[in-house]
């Protein structure tokens, strides 16, 4: 059981590299919380789910033509509990899904989201963010496929890492044959915060259609140590000026959830931690 | 107004590259691989004891490992049916006058000998299984420079040979690299003693003549501290309607404080497989500069990898790749920092048109031993119609949190409002796509010696007559 | 009597459903400058885009000549190559290909002969000289990297190598300072004499200090409106563009 396999990357590489499959966690709870959200044509939405016990995601969303949904999704499970999260959603003509998820509990994490913007002039708007500490291991494949014509995918993460912490991102943009004038941008930024993590990041990007515009990037490093040094000046210690800079690197991912409670529940457990690890 | 040339891809001008000669083999082996003909090729080559025995010994690790699950489909490779070792009716020499007429004609009109004559300082050039020329500069000779076939090296060199042969790409590294260490044949070794600049590029050419052939040449480069050169290996074959394959291995080894810069510009024939191996190792201080142009085969896997083993290692490697019809060229490269304060640039620029499939792949590794390293990669693909597809799949795994790797990627097509603008100061379409193109790949075009520069300019314009009209 | 140019009459063009020009009619003669003035939206990049045989746009009916030759069926590059030449608002960036590279291919199509390279970098380099640009641009690739001010300069230079008939000046002028300014607009006098014209779109009156405007046209809603001489500026300069409307609206 403990080797099933989760998930995959739409295109193998070196197997050496371990990144081809996401792994079911071990002990994963057999509780299955199954969600199924539709958005009707022209209509709006915002669903916030948050799961804090430690189950398995499934969430399956259908958003028809023109319509909107904001989902965020908060994974604030205790840090010795495993959890898994699978989110498949449909993007209709000219709908619009904006996704803010944030892994921030659990000792390991599996999550997997599936982005089909099937309709024409469809919009995703995806801002993802991760914390691992302690021994965690956060494991994401996220693949947004556009179908459509003139499609607008954006992909953005960012993510800490502290202790031993050890986290793969996969993130695909993958351009279908017919999705003309469609455009895509991915973009993940690390931040490394102890000698002993383990970071693994794989943009894949696949075209089969020469009318588009497609850009990632990655930036895996250090804090600024210049930024360090401008905050450490204005008379902050290592530690506070550390934990403003993760902060404010989180922050436009955190920003986009409107429920404040959710919100300052979140910056708590990531805060505190960052002040412990 | 000019008539439009309107070439396709199947009636291409490869009549440089595409005269066959009579197959005038004095000996080939029997196709398929088993131990008689791994036996045979070293009987051949009057080989010491321990060779056949590393021979052997690849064989059975061939046998017992299985493909790649990743990468291009090799269903039409069938290895019963490729003839590992053909032996061409000429002896290794030193005079160009010397080698058979017809064999060098062939590199006559691949100008080698006259590139010898003005910008080379040394030339070795293989036909099929078998080195038939090898030549340097007397001067290089003094300075205690070595350059020749590795038949010779085996024998004359044995020590040398045997401290670093497939230490580097063992033979359990990957199906093909077994496949090589069982039947290779042929290559260039190379030793440049400390502290000696060779001044001139040293060029190995290799030409595949017999159908449904392999080649497996073998090059053993070893640049002692504080050394340098320049190498470039040059591929070629005419078109046959059977499968060549060639699984050759190129192992570099980079001591201290030494730079070593091998480029290629590789043009096989589209029914070759290319499944060839590249490695280097830098020690401290060292600088390997790769230079990889990829044009031709039908299916190519090749991902240089550069180890940067010593502290202040570093690795440039700039590369271009252009898929037209029919051909699935996946390349790339990797780095591993294994040492402190190590260092690598990546940079590629890939094209795809006419239903070509091309795909960047990459792995940069940081292992917990090299705080403070430093990657940037950086890989751009054109894509000159929806037929075709180009794919990027890079990864990075990194260990530790002193390391500074940043990565970009973008992939689209020539805009509508640079045709525009170049039209508009009374270039025409065609040129102007080809002067995009051109520009495209400047930065790779930049880094090669002039020659091979030119004739990246020339591969490119072929590939893209037809592309409009 | 003066000399045709361009001739363009009633001009229907527009992209994909809209139309843009709505019956337009223009006439240039050799060794003329005229200005273009509107309002934003009105269809001036439009009409500079269109005599340059833009494929995005599409004319869909009425006449453009250019020395009494129908222009038609001609492509953007054989335009140049009759002697038109577009000075873009926003320059294209294009890597890999250098300043010296691009002229010297265009000036070769152009004039159909081989163009000497010392000859030319000689010229080259006297002109980038004028434009105060600094000579190791020539070697840049082409406006990548360049402010905005540079890749002004930068299509002045090709105007000056290349000596169109015909310059087009799609707001030259926008977005510099006060010097680039100055540079910009003597490297346009320095171009203009009796054998050539300039039609201009400018938001700016320093740019047409060194220049003699012959005629100024005001376009609106895709048509000329209203044409007179060079005091036409400063009127429009002082009480604006509603005027002309409001007095259209009461003729009608």
């Amino acid at each position: 059981m403990d080797d099933k396999i989760f998930s995959e990357i739409p295109m193998r590489t070196w197997r050496w590299l371990g990144v081809n499959e996401a792994r079911v966690p071990e002990n994963l709870s057999d509780n299955v919380k199954k969600q199924q959200i539709l958005v009707e044509a022209g209509q709006k939405d915002e669903v916030v789910l948050v799961n804090r016990e430690g189950s398995q995601l499934e969430v399956q969303v259908h958003i028809a033509d023109g319509g909107e949904l904001h989902l965020v999704n908060a994974q604030l499970v205790p840090a010795d509990t495993a959890v898994t999260s699978r989110v498949k959603v449909y993007v209709g003509k000219g709908a619009k899904f904006s996704y803010t998820t944030v892994e921030a509990g659990a000792r390991h994490t599996a999550a997997e989201l599936t982005v089909d913007m099937a309709g024409d002039d469809s919009v995703s708007d995806i801002w993802g963010l991760y914390f691992g500490d302690g021994e965690s291991k956060i494991d994401l494949n996220y693949v947004i496929r556009q179908k459509g014509r003139r499609t607008d995918a954006n992909m953005q993460v960012r993510g800490a890492l502290l202790g031993k912490s050890e986290k793969i991102f996969r993130g695909t943009l993958d351009f279908l044959e017919g999705s003309k004038g469609s455009v895509g941008r991915e973009n993940e930024e690390v931040v490394l915060l102890s000698p002993q993590v383990r970071n693994r990041s794989v943009p894949v990007m696949l075209s089969h259609e020469d009318d588009v515009d497609g850009h990632h990037a990655v930036s895996v490093g250090k804090i600024d140590e210049g930024k360090l040094f401008y905050l450490m000046s204005r008379g902050l210690d290592m530690a506070d000026a550390q934990r403003l800079i993760v902060e404010a690197s989180f922050n436009p991912v955190i920003d986009r959830i409107n429920d404040e409670a959710l919100k300052e529940e979140i910056d708590k457990v990531l805060m505190g931690r960052l002040v412990n690890g | 107004m000019t008539e439009k040339k309107k070439t396709y891809i199947e009636d291409i001008e490869r009549t440089l590259y595409d005269i066959k000669d009579e197959d005038r083999s004095v000996y080939k082996a029997h196709s398929g691989l088993t131990e008689d003909v791994v036996r045979d090729i070293s009987t051949r080559k009057h080989e010491p004891q321990w060779m056949l025995d590393f021979r052997l010994k690849s064989l059975d690790v061939y046998n017992s490992l299985e493909l790649p699950t990743w990468g291009p489909s090799l269903d039409e490779l069938h290895m019963d049916d490729i003839v590992t070792y053909v032996q061409p009716d000429a002896k290794m020499t030193g005079s160009w006058e010397e080698v058979p007429e017809d064999i060098k004609d062939t590199f006559d009109r691949l100008g080698i000998p006259e590139a010898e004559k003005t910008s080379l300082g040394g030339v070795g050039a293989q036909y099929d299984s078998e080195v038939v020329y090898h030549s340097i500069q007397e001067d290089m000779v003094k300075q205690g420079v070595i350059y020749t076939d590795m038949e010779t090296a085996v024998r004359e060199h044995e020590d040398i040979v045997k401290e670093y042969f497939m230490t580097l790409v063992p033979p359990k590294d990957h199906k093909f690299a077994a496949l090589h260490g069982a039947v290779w044949s042929g290559g260039s070794f190379v030793y440049v003693p400390a502290g000696v600049h060779v001044e001139m590029p040293l060029q190995s050419y290799f030409r595949l003549n017999a159908a449904g052939a392999g080649q497996f040449e073998h090059t053993l480069i070893i640049v002692e501290p504080g050394a340098s050169l320049h190498f470039i290996e040059g591929c070629s074959a005419p078109k046959h309607n059977v499968t060549n394959l060639h699984a050759g291995c190129v192992e570099l080894f980079v001591k201290d404080g030494a730079r070593l810069r091998y480029s290629t510009i590789e043009n096989w024939s589209r029914n070759m497989m290319n499944l060839n191996t590249k490695r280097a190792l830098v020690e401290k201080d060292g600088i390997i500069e790769w230079v990889s142009g990829s044009f031709g085969s039908h299916i190519s896997c090749l991902y240089p990898c550069s180890v940067l083993h010593g502290e202040n290692a570093r690795c440039e490697f700039t590369g271009v790749t252009f898929a037209s019809k029919g051909q699935n060229l996946d390349t790339g490269a990797s780095v591993i920092h294994a040492a402190p304060h190590t260092s690598a640039n990546i940079n590629t620029r890939t094209i795809s048109k006419a239903g070509g499939m091309a795909t960047y792949r990459s792995a940069v590794k940081v292992t917990k031993n090299a705080p403070f390293a430093k990657c940037s990669v950086n890989c751009e693909s054109l894509m000159l119609d929806n037929l075709s597809r180009s794919d990027t799949l890079p990864v990075m795994d990194i260990e530790g949190d002193e390391a500074d790797i940043g990565h970009e990627a973008k992939i689209g097509r020539i805009s509508d409002e640079a045709i525009f603008y170049l039209t508009s100061r009374g270039i025409d379409e065609e040129e102007a796509r080809a002067m995009i193109v051109r520009g495209f790949v400047e930065p790779i075009a930049k880094e090669l010696p002039l020659e091979y520069a030119l004739e990246m300019n020339n591969l490119v314009n072929i590939e893209l007559e037809g592309t409009i009209g | 009597m003066a000399e045709k140019l361009l001739e363009i009459k009633d001009l229907h063009a527009g992209v994909e459903d809209k139309e843009i020009l709505k019956g337009l009619n223009l006439s240039v003669n050799k060794g003329e400058v005229h200005v273009i003035l509107g309002p934003n939206g009105s269809g001036k990049s439009t009409l500079m885009n269109i005599i340059m045989g833009h494929p995005k746009y599409q004319v869909t009916s009425g006449t453009m000549e250019f020395e009494g030759e129908d222009m038609s069926g001609l492509k953007t590059f054989e335009r140049a190559r009759k002697g038109l030449f577009l000075s873009f608002q926003t320059p294209e960036e294009i890597p890999g290909i250098t300043v010296e590279n691009m002229i010297r291919t265009a000036k070769q199509t152009i004039t159909g002969d081989k163009v000497k390279l010392v000859p030319f970098r000689k010229e080259l380099k006297a002109q980038m000289q004028e434009l105060k640009m600094k000579p190791e641009y020539a070697q840049r690739y082409m406006n990548v990297g360049f402010s905005g001010g540079e890749k002004k300069r930068n299509e002045i230079l090709q105007l000056l190598m290349l000596q169109p008939k015909l310059a087009l000046l799609d707001e030259t002028d926008s977005g510099l300072d006060v010097d680039a300014v100055q540079i910009v607009s003597e490297g346009v006098a320095k171009f203009h004499n009796e054998n050539n014209s300039c039609l201009i779109i400018t938001h700016n009156t320093r740019i047409l200090e060194k220049l003699k405007v012959d005629k100024v046209h005001v376009l609106m809603n895709g048509q000329i409106v209203e044409e007179g001489g060079a005091e036409l500026i400063e009127d429009i300069n002082s009480r604006g563009f509603t005027h002309i409307l409001d007095a259209q609206n009461e003729a009608k």
